[in-house]
């Protein structure tokens, strides 16, 4: 079979499953649809390991498929790594959809839109033309709203969210489409290639603008601040396989987007472009991690540590740009491989932490953090995985989400010093908001694991929570043992991804080198040994836990009620929940995050002295949506209203303006005459 | 005499001399040297407790033999128990009691944790200390002398 054909076939199996899943009857469909995709991402994943490991791209043509243009892939090694990171979400998440579609959700639709939707996504990296990507793309983004529908009868905020969801895509879809064209017309040609031979000789103007409206198209798709207002709205309410891939798969297209234009397409530019993406990925990242820490709901929180991770890439991106504007073709590299492995990182973890909120979510029917609590001992597996999940984001070591951040902290402490004062000022800060973002994410992931696993449950539902089946379990365990293993070994992904970076940066040299486990940085100070560490830590933890055993002789315990001063009667409401544990937080930040709090007393008629009843309103909603996009739809909605006294439903009127229209009409023909 | 410093030479040292050391110890031997109490006012008139806070004063200082005041059981090797046990604070003390760890003292002060003094047969009391919890030091007087806690903190530390 030739490398084509595997990509063909690939598509062809996804569709396959699309088509499965809306005919067969309801007892096989998803098992028959999921099994369709896993095919799919094999043979997809199996194509881009072969251009990874060869760093041929394949390229395929067909004239016949799309009318007036033709379709074309190209799948290079940047876009090859792109469809492993998809690969790697949408096998784990079709397999927890199995689980979760007993609960629901399973309609034909979702069933049938969902494999289109995986599909959709394994081919975007391989588009090799305007017309093509497009396509995609949209596919893309409309199975993506219909999956985000599919709750839509249970929730009305399904219908909002989606809404929002729906102009943003359109929106960014609109102005990536603008951008291309522009591209493509002054390429007099729709292929990337040709598009990448000919951007160079452009005006820089018309560069820089193109750089720029691309760059909001597809930030919008990655949620970055501040067009990220559809993340929070739509990652909670659509099914939690679908907000996995959305966010682990479909945020990072939106980042394959940006690499590919700004370096593969338009070549790298001038200082201001990158210092524009910085300053973007640096308010994400600190934007989203603020709010995850002060969020409540779940998902919630980590749609908001989505916008976050993106903002670390980003700042990855922007420095890797920076430092290939200012002439240091290492630490552009090294740049680059921290953003591409940052994605990929991200991928795995939050892949991982949206599906146990999935699991969460079956088990309890609830995401309000406020509501759960001791779920680690009524499910434990669900519970420990989680935790190793929350434990990567938060960059600890031996894990996945420490190599990433370790090498944005390399690229950026070694770029300190470029010689361009705009980007000797920029660096500096993007460390200070790395350091700040990352204290932050702690908060919030701490407060998601310690209110809701730990503690007592604090509601009848977190109460009778039982452990969800094993498929869902299992699907959770995959992406938790891959953050495990890019933790331990990335020296499995750093030439896969070293090609990758070779194909959107061509003059770059290779930035890592690996010594059997371990990572030396080229030309830089910088070594890094996860197994060493990884080995080191577990041989330290054993020997205290033996040394414990041996020298302490200890009575057996006595297990008694936690200690709550002496209270007769000690509830889970006396424990912390996730909004009190967030109050500081909250304080701290209060002029970013403004938070709406109201306090409602009302007394006992006789006397002020006493009061019948308190009700405290605690609100934290998104500052950009209050400040930016609600002025924008107030507005909108007053002209429609205005625009309602021109229709009152009288025929006369009607039939005035008819008489109107065609006298103007007449009388502009005459002039012109 | 210690040499005086420099720095308390204008000051002058108003803590009472201690007496000597106490000849009947109370208590187990790990406590030697060093008590943590966690204090309970189990339905006292705080007559106690002025003496107790006097006890551990500049003047009497009880903390330089060891006994030292802990603002929850979780820390404490004892608790001082104040007041006859009245009928709201019977469950907590059990459970001060219970969250103390072992070894542990239940110290009673004052003639109302003995034997509910004045308060005997009130609607509110429960008992004495004694009749809750295993009491294994007490200290008589209405309210006790500073000296008297300070003498029986002192066979618990035993300095």
């Amino acid at each position: 079979m030739t490398d084509g054909t595997l990509i063909v076939a690939g598509a062809a199996l996804g569709l396959g499953a699309g088509v499965s899943g809306a005919a067969l009857p309801r007892r096989f469909r998803v098992t028959a649809a999921a099994t369709l995709v896993w095919g799919a991402c094999a043979l997809e994943a199996a194509a881009a390991v072969h251009v990874l490991a060869t760093g041929h791209p394949i390229v395929l043509r067909s004239a016949e498929l799309l009318p007036f243009t033709g379709v074309d892939l190209v799948l290079n090694p940047l876009g090859a790594l792109f469809v492993l990171l998809v690969a790697i979400v949408a096998v784990p998440a079709t397999l927890h959809g199995i689980g979760y579609a007993q609960h629901g959700s399973a309609t034909r639709s979702a069933t049938c839109v969902f494999p289109i939707f995986v599909t959709t996504l394994l081919l975007v990296p391989s588009a090799g033309s305007v017309a093509t990507f497009m396509v995609l793309w949209e596919l893309m983004a409309l199975t993506s709203l219909v999956l985000v529908l599919v709750d839509h009868g249970r929730s009305q905020a399904a219908q909002s969210a989606a809404a929002w969801y729906a102009v943003f895509t359109q929106g960014g879809a609109a102005l990536i489409l603008v951008g291309l064209l522009v591209l493509a017309a002054h390429a007099n040609g729709q292929s990337f290639a040709a598009i990448a031979h000919h951007a160079r000789h452009l005006a820089p103007a018309v560069r820089g603008l193109v750089f720029v409206v691309v760059l909001v198209g597809f930030g919008s798709k990655a949620g970055v601040v501040p067009f990220h207002v559809w993340l929070p709205k739509a990652h909670p309410e659509a099914p939690s396989p679908v907000s996995a891939l959305m966010s682990g798969a479909m945020v990072a297209l939106g980042v394959y987007g940006i690499v590919l234009v700004g370096d593969d397409l338009l070549g790298g530019g001038p200082v201001w472009w990158w210092l524009v993406v910085l300053g973007l990925g640096g308010a994400s990242a600190l934007f989203g991690s603020l709010h995850a820490a002060s969020s409540t709901d779940l998902k919630r929180l980590l749609a908001y540590s989505t916008t976050d991770n993106i903002g670390l890439a980003l700042l990855a991106l922007g420095a890797s740009g920076l430092f290939e504007a200012t002439r240091h073709p290492l630490l552009a590299s090294l740049g680059l491989v921290a953003a591409l492995v940052l994605v990929l990182n991200h991928a795995a973890f939050k892949g991982a932490l949206f599906l146990s909120a999935g699991s969460v979510q079956v088990a309890t029917g609830t995401r309000d953090l406020d509501q759960l609590g001791g779920l680690l001992r009524r499910m434990p597996q669900t519970g420990a995985l989680f935790l190793v999940a929350a434990a990567a984001i938060t960059a600890l070591p031996p894990l996945n989400g420490f190599i990433g951040e370790w090498l944005l902290f390399q690229a950026l402490l070694h770029g300190a010093a470029s010689g361009n004062t705009a980007s000797d000022i920029a660096v500096p800060l993007a460390v200070a908001a790395m350091a700040l973002t990352a204290g932050l994410t702690v908060v919030a992931f701490v407060k998601a694991v310690g209110i809701g696993f730990l503690g007592r449950p604090r509601s009848e539902a977190a109460d009778g929570a039982v452990e969800v089946p094993i498929t869902m379990r299992l699907a959770v365990g995959l992406l938790v043992g891959a953050c495990i293993v890019l933790g331990v070994i990335p020296t499995l992904v750093f030439p896969a991804v070293e090609r990758a970076v070779k194909t959107a940066l061509p003059g770059v040299g290779t930035a890592l080198l690996a010594h059997g486990v371990d990572v030396q940085l080229v030309g830089l100070r910088g070594v890094l040994a996860p197994a060493t560490l990884a080995g080191t830590m577990t041989v330290a933890v054993l020997v205290v836990l033996m040394l414990r055993r041996v020298l302490a002789h200890q009575p057996a315990p006595r297990v008694v009620e936690a200690w709550g001063c002496g209270r007769q009667l000690q509830t889970a409401r006396m424990q912390y929940t996730a909004t009190s544990f967030a109050e500081p937080v909250q304080r701290v930040f209060d002029d970013v995050l403004r938070p709406v709090q109201d306090l409602d007393v009302s007394h006992v008629a006789e006397s002020r002295y006493y009061i019948e009843a308190a009700t405290f309103h605690n609100a934290v909603d998104d500052g950009i949506e209050r400040g930016l996009y609600r002025p924008v739809i107030g507005a909108v909605r007053r002209w429609g209203q205005a625009a309602r006294a021109l229709q009152p439903g009288s025929v006369h009127r009607y039939l005035g303006y008819g008489l109107g229209a065609l006298v103007l009409m007449l009388a502009a023909l005459a002039m012109i005459a | 005499m210690p040499k005086m410093s420099l720095v308390n030479w204008r000051a002058r040292r108003v803590t009472e001399s201690p007496a000597a050391k106490p000849t009947s110890p109370n208590g187990p031997a790990e406590l030697v040297g060093s008590v943590q109490l966690r204090h309970v006012d189990a339905g006292s008139c705080n007559g106690c407790e002025l003496e107790i806070v006097s006890a551990f004063g500049p003047v009497y200082d009880a903390e330089r033999f060891g006994a030292r005041l802990v603002a929850s059981p979780r820390h404490a090797d004892a608790i001082l128990v104040t007041g006859p046990v009245t009928r709201n604070m019977a469950v907590p003390l059990l459970k001060t009691l219970e969250a103390t760890p072992e070894p542990r003292v239940v110290i009673a002060v004052g003639d109302c944790a003995r034997n509910c003094g004045v308060f005997r047969g009130g609607y509110g009391v429960v008992g004495a200390v004694g009749e809750v919890v295993p009491v294994d030091v007490s200290i008589p007087g209405c309210p006790p002398d500073p000296t008297a806690i300070i003498e029986a903190l002192r066979s618990v530390t035993r300095r």
